[in-house]
């Protein structure tokens, strides 16, 4: 078995359709879009909207396939870095457990999907989550995933939490309650090895915290996640804290997810007006 | 209530543990050191394999079972100093040269077709011979010197057992036609000659005999 496995070898069976994240955003059925051409007074994921129920199924579809390439990345860890040489064993060690973890969460959602009615293959998987774990530098790994992607699920976490508590759905909130300690947990563990393993390498620990910066702002998803009211998903700064960012850190992720909000506008704006002018055309 | 100063057996009645054993502080040391390489690679390619194979009921069990490993690996790695060996990576190897040469066998099939080679490897051939070499030494060695080596061997095979149960499982519910059951047992051979060669986990001697 190979060292470093692509992104495009990810094994699946037939259900899974993936996507890339260009694709993704490219999508002329850009909810941000059409929801501020309405004017609504939020876009949070909140059992108010009408379109409540698709995009809750939606979203536990992207945790579910997330998880999956989450274990996918921390076994890749496991297995791409020599031990000693490359990676600690107790950093392996940690990458193990969070492998275990992972697939409790791909149980867990699985499972939750199952009862909000979806089944698995219904959405795209974007891969854009493993990529970040493709890194040939375990620090830069634990940078883009640990402290970046797993930031993200405690984000949406904290964001189905609430949309179980508020739309009266215990088994939803418990189950996201637990994830949501585990992905705090994650995130504290990269916090952990990226300040250990640079102690005395300022320099890569600066190469490591702007290729987090980068992934922070691919996995805002072009500003789904912001503290905006326009973005369905917030920012959860007090799991955050507990996981380890500072506040200054924090502030830096609300700004580039803000900045991604728009850029995302201005990129769905352009798809839609070519895809006009493309049917206008024809 | 009976008499708190009355002399009782040190060892009560139905305890039959006894002092000799069969291994020296040294050779625990010497096992306990092959038993943690042998556990490393085989949480390092139960994660690696996560990736490449498109059963998702099995991507999720390897992700599991990855990590029964990685703790084992992690007990034997604390154990090392207190069987004086406090540079545990000095004896962090494998039993010899077929040892590695097994590992490397085991750990080749990559391609998303190859599911039944992959679990044959760890399920049919490695996970036994664990179960092997952690029982011999279990009931081998002294029940009173060496408890704490007790006590985790008794931890990992728990362990051992449950998953060689949800590895044949997987298997036996994989393999669909004569031919499947032919692949499988062509691979388990050719990896069986590998550890046979190996002597073992542990090397010549995983469970007696030599």
């Amino acid at each position: 078995m190979r060292k470093f496995f692509p992104v495009d070898s990810l094994a699946r069976d037939s259900r899974f359709n993936q996507i890339t994240m260009k694709q993704s955003q490219a999508d002329p059925r850009s909810s941000l879009i059409a929801q501020e051409e309405k004017r609504p007074k939020t876009n949070r994921l909140q059992p108010s909207r009408p379109d409540a129920s698709d995009a809750a199924r939606s979203l536990m579809h992207g945790i579910f396939v997330g998880e999956i390439q989450a274990l996918e990345g921390a076994g890749r860890t496991c297995h791409d870095f020599e031990t000693g040489t490359e990676a600690p064993f107790a950093l392996k060690l940690d990458m193990a457990r969070q492998a275990w973890d992972e697939a409790r969460h791909v149980e867990i959602s699985v499972k939750l999907s199952e009862w909000m009615g979806t089944e698995i293959g219904q959405y795209a998987e974007n891969t854009v989550l493993f990529e970040a774990a493709c890194s040939t530098d375990p620090v830069l790994r634990l940078a883009g995933v640990n402290r970046a992607l797993e930031g993200l699920a405690i984000d949406v976490f904290t964001t189905m939490k609430e949309f179980g508590d508020i739309a009266g759905d215990p088994f939803l909130e418990f189950c996201e309650d637990w994830m949501l300690a585990d992905e705090v947990t994650h995130v504290k563990m990269g916090s952990d090895w990226l300040r250990r393993i640079t102690e005395n390498d300022p320099e890569r620990r600066k190469k490591a915290l702007e290729f987090q910066s980068v992934v922070d702002k691919i996995f805002s998803f072009g500003g789904t996640r912001s503290d905006s009211q326009e973005s369905p998903i917030g920012l959860a700064r007090r799991f955050r804290e507990l996981a380890g960012f500072s506040d200054d850190e924090v502030e830096d992720i609300a700004d580039v997810s803000l900045r991604a909000l728009e850029e995302r506008k201005a990129f769905a704006r352009q798809a839609q007006a070519e895809a006009v002018e493309q049917f206008s055309a024809s | 209530m009976a008499d708190p100063y009355k002399p009782r057996a040190p060892f009560a009645p139905w305890d039959r543990r006894q002092l000799p054993g069969l291994f020296d502080v040294e050779e625990t040391a010497r096992r306990v050191g092959n038993y943690k390489w042998a556990e490393m690679k085989l949480f390092e390619a139960l994660g690696g394999w996560v990736a490449t194979v498109p059963e998702l009921d099995v991507k999720m069990r390897l992700g599991t079972h990855c990590y029964h490993h990685a703790w084992h690996a992690e007990l034997w790695h604390k154990r090392l100093p207190e069987l004086r060996e406090m540079n545990p990576d000095r004896l962090t190897q494998p039993a010899n040269d077929a040892m590695v040469e097994f590992v490397a066998a085991l750990t080749e099939p990559e391609a998303p077709e190859l599911t039944i080679e992959k679990l044959v490897g760890v399920y049919r051939v490695y996970i036994p011979h664990f179960i092997s070499a952690y029982t011999f030494h279990m009931n081998n060695t002294s029940e009173i010197t060496d408890a704490p080596t007790i006590r985790t061997l008794k931890l990992a095979l728990q362990d051992e057992f449950e998953d060689w149960r949800d590895g044949e499982m997987m298997l036996q519910s994989l393999i669909e036609t004569p031919e499947e059951v032919d692949r499988a047992a062509a691979h388990q051979a050719k990896l069986e000659k590998l550890i046979l060669a190996a002597g073992g986990i542990a090397g010549p001697g995983s469970i007696g005999g030599n």
